[in-house]
């Protein structure tokens, strides 16, 4: 086992500030001007191989109580990872110079994912980095003031609702916007040449999946640059999770990556409950995986309807095949939580009710007939030669580029590398399931469709296997601090009925730390960074999510192809934009 | 067994033409192809064939949106994305609605922050809220069919451009009908 803190201590003795361990896996604090030295080396050793940038942000310290005004405000935080050495992660911390106006060294140089990363960090915190190719606002509006992650920004919003007005003060900012949008247009992007036809793609545009806006350079046909403008869905999630208590924070998950929201609402839960060192009842273990690979159904189907609705004539019909295979899972859902979409069905401490007795089987059926009808999908479009000549060859992603742009799930896959963090950091008992990890060499559109198809069939073999081994017993922790109790107790016991009180007005209280816990959800490595004060709710939740990271690379991907191809790349990369803008 | 068999014999039948109108209008409502988030997939899902919103005639999502009679904003509504919305809601023609699809696209839903705008009520009128988070596809087709009792309703001069109402200096609205554009 390669120790990258024994490493580090011994290259660079003068830039480590502290180490320690949290949760089981290390963190290293070093000094801002040695950052870019320390992640060379990081990168470059080949005992370690830090080759993929996670996470990238920035906490605001202002309101800890341990923080006093001497230190450093701002503390960058990276999380790196080894695909070689199965997804060991790595967290540098490095405290900003500057103070109210932090700046920090660019690391785009080393891993070129952190481009917009940091774009986001200077959006949404205000730091500066020096040496960053294109620094500017991400996913807020150009003509933005403040920075709202900043702990002296307030949370926003109305405070008595529906009373805010045009003429009021406060929105004075977005009324502006409205009554005169043509000042939002933007001068040609950096980068492009104005000689060339700039092309506006969306925010509404029927193949961008939701409000992805492309800003597309093209010399005839043919695609010489792609600017991905997103933000049109940021809706504050890191910010408002700030302001809601633990427990309430699983309901926003949902709405993130919409189609795939058990994968987040699991991927919260993981993250808190490592926080809080609690394991979680078998059973309720084999139930989350039984809703995780469900969802990652769902979400492949809808990604292959959509895709195929962009790519051919035929896809229209394949949409309906694939959505009508989905309502499947929605009802199975249902039966689980009462919700289709929205499920909110994960809880800290395992999950919000028992699986009904009906549900296996229907869900054993369901999964029969799947088998059949994936078989059918693929003979619908292997063969198809639209489908072969619209995806071979399109947006091809190579194996180092993938890597180096931060891309995971399916499509770094789709790139030939075997990464699963469900095999490579297992949750949630996934080692113990038999499965394999497909990949495809290929590298280009078509190699991603045949990833996710046979991910989808690998996703049929696990349910067959946790159906068979779902364990009796609790489906939830019993646990005063962190759970509520049954609800048949609440009108027999006292003691249930304060600590139902307890928890419901307080809430659960991790002890101050921090933690980062990704899970491989539908599109990638799903991850949640958070930092606790020991308060009710936490102190700062820094949210990594897959399409973010996967649409950086849209623009490597389009270039040289023509301008229809855009449409299959955007399909390919499989995004949500609730996802990417959060 | 159509609208043939109950022609009397002469085939002739006395309506009024708003009614006519209102009646062709409401059944082939024509949805701008528009998604912004979550509810989004529950109205791709509408059109999908469990649910199937052809029986409605609302099929035709069409993406642009001088083609479209109706907006349906299907989720929440970003500061950023605001103006665009408010640009396709102007870039459509007379006559249209707006069907504000679940609670953010009401109210902000659980987004009261920086970057969500409070209902998209706040930029354009809104026919029909649909409430739900998501709201299922049967809520929808609901919300779609007391859009459709709305548009029965409706007066042709509902469609024509309104002169704006001067305020006397007694506080009383009056409306300048010497601005209004003749019937037709």
């Amino acid at each position: 086992m390669t120790d990258p803190i024994a490493a580090v201590r011994q290259a660079f003795p003068d830039a480590l500030l502290a180490t320690e361990e949290a949760f089981g896996s290390p963190v290293i604090t070093i000094k801002p001007e040695s950052l870019l030295e320390v992640g060379r080396f990081l990168r470059d050793d080949p005992e370690l191989n830090y080759d993929l940038l996670s996470s990238l942000t920035v906490v605001d310290r202002l309101k800890l109580p341990d923080y006093n005004a001497s230190e450093a405000r701002f503390v960058g935080v990276y999380h790196l990872r080894s695909v070689a050495r199965d997804g060991d992660l790595l967290e540098i911390k490095t405290p900003l110079p500057g103070g109210d106006e932090p700046v920090a060294p660019s690391v785009t140089g080393i891993w070129p994912a952190a481009n917009w990363h940091e774009r986001e960090a200077y959006d949404l915190m205000g730091v500066t980095y020096d040496g960053h190719p294109d620094l500017r606002r991400i996913l807020l509006p150009n003509d933005w003031s403040g920075h709202p992650l900043r702990k002296d920004m307030p949370l926003g919003g109305e405070r008595v609702p529906f009373t805010v007005t045009w003429d009021d003060e406060e929105f004075k900012h977005l009324g502006k916007q409205i009554m005169q949008p043509e000042q939002r247009l933007e001068p040609v992007p950096a980068g492009m040449d104005p000689k060339h036809m700039i092309l506006n793609m969306g925010p509404q545009h029927p193949s961008t999946h939701g409000v992805l806006r492309l800003i597309v350079e093209l010399d005839g046909e043919r695609v010489k640059n792609v600017e991905p403008d997103i933000g049109y869905l940021h809706s504050g999630f890191e910010k408002q999770a700030e302001n809601v208590r633990y427990k309430d924070f699983v309901y926003y998950t949902d709405r993130m990556d919409y189609v795939s929201a058990m994968q987040n609402n699991l991927s919260y839960c993981v993250a808190v409950e490592k926080m809080l060192g609690i394991e979680v009842p078998d059973r309720a273990q084999t139930i989350r995986v039984i809703m995780a690979e469900l969802q990652r159904i769902a979400s492949h189907l809808v990604w292959l309807g959509t895709h195929a609705l962009d790519v051919s004539g035929t896809g229209h019909a394949l949409l309906m095949y694939a959505f009508r295979e989905r309502e499947e899972i929605m009802d199975l859902f249902e039966m689980a939580c009462g919700a289709r979409l929205t499920t909110s069905y994960m809880r800290i401490g395992g999950v919000s009710d028992d699986l009904p007795p009906a549900f296996i089987p229907r869900m054993l059926e369901f999964l029969d007939m799947m088998d059949k009808r994936l078989v059918e999908y693929e003979e619908m479009l292997d063969e198809n030669p639209l489908w072969r000549k619209r995806l071979q060859g399109i947006g091809y992603l190579s194996k180092k580029d993938a890597i180096a742009m931060g891309v995971t799930g399916p499509m770094l896959r789709g790139s030939g590398v075997k990464y699963d963090l469900r095999r490579a950091r297992p949750y949630c008992g996934y080692e113990k399931y038999d499965f394999e990890i497909p990949t495809s060499d290929l590298g280009d559109s078509y190699g991603r469709y045949l990833v996710r198809m046979a991910e989808m069939k690998q996703s049929v073999r696990i349910l067959r296997q946790a159906a068979a081994m779902l364990p009796e017993g609790d489906y939830l922790l019993d646990d005063p601090k962190i759970t509520p109790p049954n609800r048949d107790l609440l009108d027999q016991s006292m003691e249930a009925l304060i600590r139902h009180f307890k928890l419901f007005t307080e809430g659960l209280t991790p002890a101050p730390g921090e933690v980062y816990r990704g899970i491989e959800a539908s599109k990638g490595e799903m991850g949640f960074y958070i930092v606790s004060d020991g308060g009710a709710h936490p102190y700062r939740m820094h949210i990594r999510t897959p399409s973010f990271a996967n649409l950086q690379s849209i623009s490597m991907m389009s270039k040289g192809h023509l301008l229809s191809d855009v449409v299959v790349v955007i399909g390919t990369i499989d995004i949500v934009l609730g996802d990417v803008d959060r | 067994m159509g609208l043939e068999s109950y022609l009397p014999e002469t085939g002739v039948v006395t309506t009024t033409l708003e009614s006519v109108v209102n009646w062709s209008r409401k059944n082939s409502v024509w949805p701008l192809l528009f998604g912004l988030a979550c509810c989004a997939i529950e109205m791709i899902t509408t059109g999908t064939s469990r649910h199937d919103i052809a029986r409605f005639g609302s099929e035709l999502f069409r993406a642009s949106p001088r083609q479209a009679d109706l907006m349906i904003v299907a989720g929440r509504v970003s500061n950023k994305m605001a103006p665009a919305i408010k640009r396709l809601y102007d870039e459509m023609a007379e006559p249209k609605w707006v069907i504000a699809m679940g609670i953010c696209a009401t109210a902000g839903g659980p987004f009261n922050n920086y970057a969500i705008v409070q209902g998209v009520d706040k930029i354009i009128p809104v026919d029909v809220y649909a409430p739900g988070c998501p709201p299922r596809p049967e809520a929808l087709l609901y919300a779609l069919t007391k859009l459709q009792e709305k548009i029965d309703r409706e007066h042709l001069r509902d469609h024509y451009p309104q002169a704006q109402p001067e305020k006397t200096e007694a506080g009383v609205y009056v409306a300048n009908t010497a601005d209004l554009p003749p019937l037709p």
